[in-house]
């Protein structure tokens, strides 16, 4: 045996373990044979009930347990789901097929009168549920048979095939809810989805497994596991040690290094809505749309996007995020022009009155920093404008009273695809951001909300933007994408609105 | 044995009055810091549903109400319903309290069977190599804080080494580091706490007496030094174990592990006041509870204490 020093084995050793744990894992890592997805998401589910529940730790497993009538795809598209098809005819009624064969996890068949308890569940107040003003238009359904559902609504409702898409339209077993109660069903839930519930050990992990009858076609995976990892840096040390498959809330300056790692990657979808600085137009100086105008111009929003964003994100063209209905593409995006700006604090006859900003941390992500760098580039166009924080509870509270002092994050979710379910929802008569009212802008969102002419709509929505743009209800500041870091053998497809699906047509793992 | 009753007594009066008082400064505070309907509700929910939701808390009633029917369900073991989880707190708790046992217990073991040798060597062998490396060791661990030792622990532990899990709840394996990281102050506390109670009792005369007798070394030190040293070592080492608990707070949301500190913390920011309610009084029990069998442990110990 040839002699060999204690330094050459020990560099030999290092090499090796480089070699061992790098190369093969990297071409290993392109495939796997696992039966299992891990999941790792940054909390853990309050309930499975899904009508007690808009939380996105929630909702990311309940749309995998139930199913709804239409499903919303990652395409941005309406998609048959438990219904097969539905029409519109005459302005009020809508009339959906119902999808045959299908079963309830525990073998129950399904049919109308599921659709019909569901549905009127949300709104029955003796329920009590969270998501009881989200079907509110519908005035009655009937189930004339198993197989078909007829819901009328008080008027036109261009959106409410939108609505049954997303949160309180999911659909929940009638016989079994009646005879287990509420409880025991958000306990044991039972849906119709691709996944059945397996166990819940609170704040450690949910185990779900493949509905082998999936009405969609059996998953790729035999079990799916949902764990609960609060901590952004243990989060991506899981997936990078390849612990789970799939993380969920990946902050834009952590991207490199699950791109950077030779087994992972960085998936995303351009996030299903805004992220504006919300301003109360009640207040002087922001009362005057020339200030509004000059702070609009005053953000260089490409340099957030660059710095802060590391370029996850786009900057928005007005109050539509891109992939709504009536998004217009030829707007430019908000420009940036300091010159003008202060040109138009000078026209406003503005006298350095103070301008505040009341941030959270990490309420919505970067709010903070965002809030930072907007505030210096204020002040070079000549804005006394500061920075206050605010701790979560106090804005929850400030936004109920509607005391925000001048101007705060808001994230809209564009929950319908729509600007109805976004600017009109929050802007609105009533609505939670009410702090600003135009005749005209009033009139055109309550005329486009009961018509279901949608040439008449883009219409209205086309003018209601060049009012918004003039008057600056919000500041939109960008439109970010919501990433995922996930083991290159996962091949999946996000959807814009947070809710994680695990489908046949949009996850595999890549097998070798 | 003389005395023990009035002395226990007079302890479980003390830990009684310490309960009331950590529940009431709990309510109090937790009203204080906001309402948990607006965080419960989806961001555009109308004004009159979050009244309606309000009424259905029993947020709605005066003040004074709310804490004479809550001191009322307390004495019954009763904290109210979950906000949250809308499933009794005390059910709740119980769910979580098995892995803070779990993890508190195995960190405080830890600590002490590392510390007290640590400690006693370090005293005995005085600015040896030893001492100085224990003792340095020893300061980082008392300085550095919770959730740096955690994250350092995962970055070089788990995924540098690839030896143990990052995070999560499992089998021996998972409890590891998160052991260590929430053992890590108590650790260095006690041993450094050993290491200067030993070098005064070895400075003492009857030490100098038994070694001039011919008693064997180590049984000066384990026999003679260690058990007069004993006293200040368990009182301290009985309240580090408050300190292990404040300390999973930061442990258990670093390892994703699933213990009432995490659900303390979620609990706080969703203003889930029957929770906190029922974790605080919980953690405060096995504060008092702890330190009651400490008292007792060092009245056994030194009679004095008994007494006086």
């Amino acid at each position: 045996m040839a002699h060999i020093t204690r330094r050459e084995l020990l560099q030999g050793a290092a090499a090796l373990g480089v070699a061992g744990a790098v190369v093969p894992r990297s071409a290993q890592a392109q495939t796997t044979q696992k039966r299992e997805l891990v999941v790792a998401q940054g909390g853990d589910i309050s309930k499975f009930d899904p009508h007690f529940s808009t939380s996105s730790n929630d909702i990311r497993v309940s749309f995998n347990l139930f199913d709804n009538l239409i499903s919303r795809r990652p395409d941005g598209k309406l998609h048959p789901g438990l219904a097969t098809e539905w029409k519109l005819a005459p302005s009020t009624t809508w009339t959906f097929k119902l999808r045959q064969g299908v079963k309830w996890h525990n073998g129950d068949p399904f049919s109308s009168a599921d659709v019909k308890y569901s549905l009127e569940r949300t709104w029955d107040p003796n329920v009590k549920t969270r998501v009881n003003t989200v079907l509110t238009t519908i005035d009655r359904i009937e189930a004339p048979d198993a197989a078909t559902v007829i819901m009328h609504t008080k008027k036109p409702d261009p959106l409410l095939a939108a609505r049954l898409a997303f949160y309180a339209g999911q659909i929940v077993p009638k016989k079994y809810l009646e005879a287990v109660g509420g409880d025991q069903f958000n306990a044991k839930p039972v849906g119709t989805g691709p996944v059945r519930f397996v166990s819940w050990t609170k704040d450690d992990r949910i185990v779900l497994e493949a509905n082998p009858d999936y009405w969609g076609g059996r998953i790729d995976v035999d079990r799916v596991i949902i764990r609960a990892i609060p901590d952004t840096a243990p989060r991506i040390a899981a997936l990078l040690k390849g612990e789970v498959d799939l993380i969920t809330q990946l902050p834009p300056d952590h991207g490199e290094r699950v791109a950077g790692n030779a087994t992972t990657r960085v998936v995303g979808a351009l996030y299903a809505g805004l992220y504006v600085l919300a301003v109360n137009s009640k207040r002087p100086p922001l009362d005057n749309p020339l200030v509004k105008q000059a702070l609009a111009l005053g953000v260089d929003r490409e340099l957030i996007v660059k710095e802060l964003w590391r370029g996850r994100g786009i900057v928005p063209s007005g109050p539509i995020a891109k992939g709504d209905n009536h998004f217009d593409s030829s707007l430019p995006p908000l420009a940036y022009n300091p010159a003008q700006a202060r040109e138009r604090l000078k026209k406003a006859g503005y006298k350095g009155e103070e301008v505040v900003i009341e941030t959270t941390v990490g309420y919505t992500a970067n709010d903070k920093p965002m809030s930072e760098a907007i505030v210096a580039m204020w002040r070079d166009i000549g804005v006394n404008a500061k920075v206050e924080v605010l701790e979560y509870s106090v804005r929850a509270q400030k936004n109920r009273d509607k005391t925000f002092k001048g101007l705060w994050w808001s994230d809209p979710t564009s929950t319908l695809g729509d600007p109805d379910g976004m600017m009109w929802r929050l802007l609105g008569p009533g609505g939670p951001q009410d702090y600003w009212r135009h005749a005209r802008w009033d009139e055109l969102g309550e005329a486009a909300r009961f018509s279901v002419d949608e040439k008449f709509r883009e219409g209205a929505y086309r003018e209601m933007t060049k009012i918004f743009l003039e008057h600056l209800p919000w500041i939109p500041i960008i439109q970010p994408y919501e990433d995922y870091g996930v083991q290159k053998y996962v091949e999946w497809t996000p959807d814009p609105l947070q809710q994680l699906e695990i489908r046949r047509f949009n996850f595999k793992f890549r097998r070798a | 044995m003389r005395g023990l009753l009035p002395f226990l007594g007079s302890r479980l009066l003390r830990a009684l009055v310490a309960l009331w008082l950590v529940s009431t400064v709990v309510f109090v505070v937790m009203r204080l810091s906001g309402d948990p309907v607006p965080l419960l509700l989806p961001p555009d929910a109308p004004r009159s549903e979050i009244f309606r939701v309000r009424a259905e808390l029993g947020l709605d009633r005066p003040l004074i109400v709310q804490y004479a029917v809550f001191l009322g369900n307390a004495l019954r073991g009763d904290f109210g319903r979950s906000i949250h989880f809308r499933e009794p707190a005390v059910r709740v708790v119980a769910g979580y309290l098995p892995a803070t046992v779990e993890l508190g217990l195995t960190a405080f073991a830890l600590a002490a069977l590392v510390a007290l040798p640590v400690g006693v060597v370090s005293a005995v062998r005085r600015n040896s190599l030893v001492d100085q490396v224990s003792m340095t060791i020893a300061l980082i661990g008392q300085a550095a804080p919770t959730f740096f030792i955690g994250i350092l622990f995962i970055l070089v532990v788990s995924l540098r080494l690839g030896w143990l899990p990052t995070s999560g709840r499992g089998d021996w394996r998972n409890l590891v580091l998160p052991a260590l990281t929430l053992g890590a102050f108590a650790m260095a506390s006690i041993a450094r706490l050993t290491r200067s109670a030993m070098l005064e009792v070895l400075r003492a005369d009857f030490i100098r007496t038994a070694r001039a007798k011919g008693v064997a070394e180590t049984l000066v030190i384990v026999k003679h030094a260690l058990k007069n040293a004993a006293v200040p070592i368990v009182t301290i080492t009985g309240l580090q174990f408050g300190t292990l608990l404040g300390g999973a707070v930061v442990t258990e949301t670093v390892f994703a592990w699933p213990g009432i500190g995490r659900l303390a913390i979620q609990s706080i920011y969703n203003r889930d006041y029957p929770v906190v309610q029922c974790t605080v009084f919980v953690s405060a029990v096995l504060f008092i509870v702890i330190n009651l069998c400490i008292d007792v442990f060092y009245g056994l110990l030194d009679p004095r204490v008994r007494t006086s």
